[in-house]
């Protein structure tokens, strides 16, 4: 045996032993992220947050490659069509936000026939070989008439702002609100306006309930609406309600410098467009050989009083508080029960 | 040798699918294979479809805008009614197809403009589908699922549909008595009227026709999505509209080829899966899909004016 | 009397009566024809003669009158016609150009059913042709739209006279060789004379008063909705004829503007085709483009309209207008009023600011009205209710409404009656006269022989010029013949 080849051998052992003691046997794997949608700020901040944490992955090693793919009408058909491109392209793993619950199971079911892992995350599948990584929204909105109640025992009027009629979300989110509500009867909603998740919407729709409202101690929202609620208060010459937020820019701000001014107090909650880099790491949990129950759910994220400052400096102009996901976060969604 | 206007008419799409193709092929090799042909062109079959089903509707100077919601529909209906109780289902597609032909009807008594019609009926079907099926979901009938996902030797099920598809529809529109009136209704209605036809009942027929085949694109997209959803193909309005000019067709004038459209639908297909491989931005990738487009037509508008001079050579 | 019991009746139309709101397009017009005749039908455009064919096929029911076929009554309808043998072959070409031949053949001959039906129709309208235009080498294969518009022609003539179970009983023929060169006419008109020796029917309606007198048994003359005049072919002249319609043959009264060649000429073109003739034209002149029909014509006034104009990009002034000869493919906007037909060259001097001033245009729209007698009783009324004559005169107002030097006319006056003709000649003249140039293709020889100066067509080349009184029939026939005979 030559000194080269005794060379190629020690390299090659070194190859097959590499993986064995860093971090995953995933090295070699592919993971593609199919997405129905990139037309507004959540969409954009979600892209960015997993380009950001798989070219770091990839750099490390860990995966060999990430590559997001949108498609460009929003449509399932068209969604599913990329599914099936992504399963010849030779991925190892598919993680999807579907157009739809249901229309994309056919190309699903053919990724996981083909042996691909699929994790769906915000806009879940019903497939059952697929994972999904779900939003609690009801606990959502239950957990903001529970701080409420924290913050005043003594209870009162609430406004509720809803969000676009007809859509899963918002009637999950006020499924939330009401629940919160019976368990807390000192507070009684005396007012509902659809305020579609847009900060103008709801301006207006406020502002035209506003006059027929007894006096509003707190309003309940679903994000994206609490800076339209607030100027609609301030146009009306009303005392401030406590406005919960949603974690957009323009809300956080509003909240700061009110804050500044007299102390103004509430809290801000919505779910973090990073939770595509939550998705990342489960696949990858999953190529590893781990363990993982089909049905996970993703925590919110919560801004308080006290990390406002926080998450606004790491909030874009436009954009939505966000927050990416680490292995160990997602290790921590995988085990809870 | 000389060439009639019709064969001239199906090289531009032949020949365009068959340099997609072979630049897919390129790109990934793992495309080449029963498998990657299948996964390529099965969402192929119920565009194919729904575009014979606008092609009847184009043979007869009309425009279907409701394609997308109708085929929709169809789906919503076979996931629920279809699945669970199939008379009921299979009368249902018996009424829907009856108001196509009724739709065929007013537009050919009352002089209307079929686009402004079509539009109208596309919200009363996209109202039906979410009434039938308010939140996504319901299930595929096993049969149709079987036919969808079944495995014949050597040639992917995709292909096998796509060319019974193209075989059948070629019969009965270019070959058969049926066929030819419905065109020659395309091509100077006043003609067929004077030769003593019922151009109404032609009308009616082609409607009822291209209702059928929506209808049959509707269980094909269930037969491979397994579910369904109101909003499942709005898209397949444009889609069938381009496939039908991509294959050859023209908006007036009953000049339509059934084999060039479902060329046309496969061709669009491959055009998505195409630009997916290149990693085309989803900015541009609209953009993309028109530039093919228009590339394709453009040819072909080349060819005619080559075969115009031709001619008065 | 016994004459007629002796010859069956195929169609009679007793005392028909249509309107058209305030039109009387019939005003009680009687047509009776028996198997085994030639009826010949003459009459001004607007006349009715179009009317009362449509009555006779079924496609339009008489507010008054009976139509009965074969001394039968009662019924009537499109179907009832067909099942009577009654074919019609009608003035604008009525095939479905999307189709081939043979299925072409299928949508008219309904009793074509079952299996095989293509080589049975194929086999039939083949037959048909070789007996009517023998050695005329048509591709019954190909589609409709693929063939020159004399060949549409003969496929359509071909496919009225076959029959598949029975031979039609009458064949109803509107202006059958409006497309046809002469030899093709003149096998046309044999035809018709054999097919009428074996017992069928012939009704023809031609505006070449040639034709209908020497192919007609019988010539039947209307105006203005009523029969006039219902008589033996032979006791009719091509002058009698006219009279009987109410027009006066009137002799070339004017002057050939001989002096106008000084000036430097308006329009040149190239010899075509590398052979042949240059082309040139002088302000004020009236140029004849002859030649049989076909033979680069129409090509030739397609160049030189657009060596004035632009392809890509229209120039807001025109210096060339056109009128065309197919005014249904290239002439009408079918779904707009007169008015709009007529203006719509002229808007540019019409609007003030891109708005049309709707004054302006009314006032336009008046004077023409007037200056070339449109029979409408409104300007407003949709283009499509005027005859096919006063079409083609709202299409001669538009060109002439503008402002443009040069206008060219391809074959303008087919299917055009005699009285507009002559009114139109003289706009025509007068124009001339006023400096504007005309480049005039027509297949009529009474048209080539209004013109200062006349160009033949050979094979897409120009091969000869005549100037003046060397423009005779005999001249451009033999200029148009010439190769013919050296081969």
């Amino acid at each position: 045996m030559t000194i080269g080849k005794m060379l190629f051998a020690s390299v090659a052992i070194a190859c097959i032993a590499g993986p064995v003691s860093a971090l995953a046997d995933t090295a070699d794997k592919k993971i593609a992220l199919s997405n129905n949608y990139a037309g507004n700020s959540w969409r954009q901040a979600m892209l960015t947050s997993w380009d950001k944490i798989t070219k770091e992955a990839v750099e490390k090693g860990i995966v060999a490659a990430a590559d997001p793919f949108t498609t460009a009408e929003n449509q399932a058909t068209e969604q599913a069509a990329q599914i099936q491109n992504l399963i010849l392209q030779g991925y190892d793993a598919i993680v999807v936000n579907a157009a739809s619950p249901t229309a994309l199971n056919g190309a699903i079911k053919e990724a996981c026939d083909a042996g691909i892992t699929v994790v769906s995350f915000d806009g879940i599948v019903t497939e059952p070989c697929a994972w999904r990584i779900a939003v609690d929204f009801k606990a959502m909105g239950e957990s903001q008439i529970e701080y409420l109640a924290k913050k005043m025992p003594n209870g009162g009027n609430l406004l509720e702002i809803r969000g676009l009629a007809g859509v899963s979300v918002d009637d999950e989110i006020h499924a939330g609100i009401q629940a919160g509500v019976e368990k807390n009867p000192q507070f009684k909603i005396v007012g509902s306006v659809n305020g579609d998740w847009a900060q103008d919407v709801a301006q207006r729709a406020v502002a035209g309930i506003l006059p027929s409202l007894p006096e509003v101690a707190a309003v309940v929202t679903q994000g994206g609406d609490g800076y339209g609620a607030a100027q609609a208060f301030a146009a009306a010459n009303r005392p401030t309600p406590t406005i919960v937020m949603g974690n957009r820019e323009d809300e956080l701000v509003w909240w700061k410098s009110q804050k500044d001014k007299d102390g103004y107090e509430t809290m801000s909650v919505s779910i973090a467009p990073g939770v595509s880099t939550l998705a990342f790491w489960v696949a990858q949990q999953i190529l590893d050989g781990k363990d993982v129950k089909k049905d996970l759910v993703v925590p919110f994220l919560r801004i308080d009083q006290d990390n406002l400052e926080a998450n606004l400096a790491n909030t874009q102009k436009g954009g939505v508080a966000n927050v990416e996901y680490s292995l160990e976060d997602a290790q921590k969604v995988i085990e809870a029960k | 040798m000389k060439l009639s206007s019709g064969t001239i008419r199906l090289i531009i799409p032949a020949l365009s699918l068959a340099v997609l193709l072979a630049a897919v092929f390129y790109m990934q090799p793992r495309a080449m294979s029963y498998t990657g042909l299948n996964l390529l062109f099965n969402l192929a079959v119920p565009i194919a479809l729904a575009t014979v089903a606008q092609m009847l509707i184009i043979a007869v100077n009309d425009l279907d805008l409701s394609m997308g919601t109708f085929v929709s529909f169809c789906a919503c209906v076979t996931a629920t009614f279809l699945q669970a109780s199939p008379a009921i289902g299979i009368l249902i597609f018996l009424c829907a197809i009856a108001v196509y032909a009724a739709m065929g009807i007013i537009i050919h008594l009352r002089e209307l403009p079929s686009i402004v019609v079509t539009l109208g009926m596309s919200f009363i079907w996209g109202g039906l589908a979410v009434l039938i099926l308010p939140a996504p979901g319901g299930e595929a009938p096993g049969w149709v699922r079987w036919v969808m996902t079944s495995r014949p030797p050597f040639v992917p099920m995709a292909i096998v549909a796509s060319v019974i598809i193209a075989v059948v529809t070629h019969f009965l529109i270019m070959r058969s008595s049926f066929g030819v009136l419905i065109r020659g209704v395309g091509g100077n209605f006043r003609s067929v009227e004077r030769a003593g036809w019922s151009v109404i009942r032609i009308r009616a027929g082609a409607y009822a026709l291209a209702g059928f085949f929506a209808v049959l694109s509707g269980i094909a997209l269930v037969g491979l999505t397994t579910s369904a959803d109101a909003n499942i193909a709005l898209r397949y309005t444009l889609l069938s509209i381009a496939g039908v000019i991509l294959g050859g067709g023209e908006f007036v004038g009953g000049k339509v080829s059934p084999i060039g459209a479902v060329i046309g639908a496969l061709t669009l297909t491959l055009a998505g899966s195409f630009l997916s491989f290149m990693r085309i931005s989803p900015d541009w990738q609209i953009g993309a899909q028109g530039a093919i487009l228009i590339v394709v037509l453009a040819l072909r508008l080349f060819l005619n004016r080559l075969e115009k001079r031709e001619k008065n050579r | 009397m016994t004459e007629a019991v002796l010859k069956q009746e195929v169609v009679a139309a007793r005392g028909i009566k249509v309107t058209f709101g305030a039109v009387k397009a019939l005003d009680g017009a009687d047509l009776i024809i028996h198997a085994g005749e030639c009826v010949g039908l003459v009459g001004h455009n607007g006349a009715g003669k179009s009317t009362i064919v449509n009555v006779i096929n079924g496609g339009l029911s008489p507010h008054e009158g009976e139509v009965s076929y074969g001394g039968g009554s009662g019924e009537h309808g499109i179907s009832v016609a067909r099942a009577n043998g009654v074919r019609c072959v009608f003035q604008e070409l009525s095939l479905c150009p999307n189709l081939t031949v043979n299925e072409n053949v299928r949508v008219t001959h309904s009793e074509l059913k079952g299996w095989n039906w293509r080589a049975r129709a194929l086999e039939l309208v083949r037959r048909q042709l070789e007996e009517i235009f023998p050695g005329h080498g048509i591709d019954c294969d190909s589609t409709v739209d693929d063939l020159s518009i004399a060949e549409r022609q003969m496929v359509e003539i071909a496919i009225s006279f076959s029959g598949a179970n029975e031979r039609p009983k009458l064949v109803i023929l509107d202006e059958p060789t409006s497309s046809l060169d002469a030899g093709l006419a003149a096998q046309l008109m044999a035809y018709i004379r054999r097919f009428v020796s074996e017992g069928g029917a012939v009704l023809l309606i031609s505006h070449i008063l040639g034709e209908i007198l020497s192919t007609s048994d019988r010539i039947v003359v209307m105006k203005d909705g009523r029969v006039v005049a219902d008589r033996a072919a032979k006791e009719f002249s091509t002058r009698s004829l006219v009279e009987a319609m109410g027009n006066v043959v009137r002799e070339l009264e004017w002057q050939r503007s001989a002096t106008a060649r000084s000036c430097a000429p308006v329009l040149t073109m190239p010899p075509r085709k590398g052979h042949g003739l240059p082309f040139e034209a002088h302000r004020g002149e009236m140029i004849g483009l002859a030649g049989l029909g076909g033979h680069g014509q129409t090509e030739a006034l397609l160049d030189l309209y657009l060596s004035g104009n632009s392809n890509w990009w229209p120039e807001r002034q025109r210096d060339i207008a056109f009128v065309a000869g197919d005014r249904s493919l290239n002439g009408t906007f079918p779904l707009w009023s007169i008015l709009k037909n007529l203006s719509i060259a002229s808007l540019g001097q019409l609007s003030s600011r891109s708005l049309v001033d709707q004054s302006r245009e009314d006032l336009l729209g008046a004077s023409w009205k007037k200056r070339i007698e449109i029979r409408t009783p409104d300007m407003v009324n949709r283009i499509l209710s005027l005859s096919g004559g006063n079409q083609q005169k709202v299409l001669f107002a538009r060109a002439l409404a503008t402002t443009a030097k040069i206008v060219l006319m391809d074959d303008p006056m087919r299917g055009v009656d005699v009285g507009t003709k002559q009114e139109v000649y003289e706009i025509l003249r007068a124009e001339a006269k006023s400096g504007r140039t005309f480049i005039w293709y027509s297949t009529e020889m009474d048209e080539i022989r209004l013109c200062d100066r006349v160009y033949v067509f050979r094979e897409g080349a120009i091969v000869a010029e005549l100037t003046g009184d060397e423009i005779t029939e005999k001249n451009v026939l033999a200029a148009s013949f010439h190769g013919d005979e050296a081969a």
